[in-house]
């Protein structure tokens, strides 16, 4: 179906975009980091990275894998429990970055 | 590069403490005048003077930044890299090594980066 088919784009596209978008942002608290050897900076960039770029690759990777049946269908869930797992894992590292001195 | 400065002038600047520490604090990271005098311990009418003399021979360079709140504020920073001295047939010979504007690639977008990090810090 034409409608399926564009939703499933438009979801592709928004989490691409959000990965691009919120890498940059990671990408600017890295140079933080490395200009200023600022902690919470460093915190900050790997909660961003983990939860923008290394979350969508493992769920893009994830579900092109399963579609195309190279990964079993059981493992549908605990691929979505890891990548819950590194968001989780992101959030607290920005939590952290907040409670960290430079 | 043409150097139009006396060596006895810069050898009685740099024989300053003050001079000195502004240069050491300002090479780290740009600095206003009142970071400075906190962190040289000295007087923000000292730091000034200092500034003014060490803006004559080109060795602080000064930037205007503009904070969340909209005020501007002088920064400064050093770029003086190395000041040598040599003694030769006679005479002496002082040479000036700056920081060249080729040491800070893409000033503008490492500002995002700066912003960013005061900002985050001061959450």
């Amino acid at each position: 179906m034409l409608g399926t088919a564009l939703l499933d784009w438009a979801i592709v596209t928004l989490a691409f975009g959000s990965t691009v978008v919120g890498s940059y942002v990671g990408y600017q608290a890295y140079r933080g980091f490395r200009r200023n050897r600022s902690r919470p900076m460093q915190f900050l960039a790997v909660g961003l990275f983990l939860l923008t770029a290394v979350s969508f690759v493992l769920a893009f990777v994830g579900s092109v894998l399963l579609r195309q049946g190279l990964l079993p269908l059981v493992y549908d869930r605990p691929l979505t429990l890891v990548t819950r797992a590194i968001q989780f894992l992101g959030v607290l590292f920005i939590a952290y970055s907040l409670h960290q001195r430079p | 590069m043409s150097e139009d400065w006396e060596l006895a002038e810069v050898l009685d600047l740099l024989s300053d403490e003050y001079a000195r520490s502004i240069l050491a604090a300002t090479s780290v990271e740009p600095m206003s005048a009142k970071q400075l005098a906190e962190q040289c311990d000295a007087s923000l009418p000292t730091i000034y003077r200092r500034v003014e003399r060490l803006q004559e021979y080109d060795l602080l360079e000064e930037r205007t930044r503009v904070d969340l709140t909209g005020s501007h504020h002088k920064m400064y920073s050093a770029t003086l890299s190395e000041f040598s001295m040599d003694l030769e047939d006679g005479g002496y010979e002082g040479t000036i090594e700056r920081v060249s504007r080729a040491d800070f690639p893409g000033e503008d977008e490492t500002d995002t980066a700066d912003r960013f990090t005061e900002m985050w810090e001061n959450l």
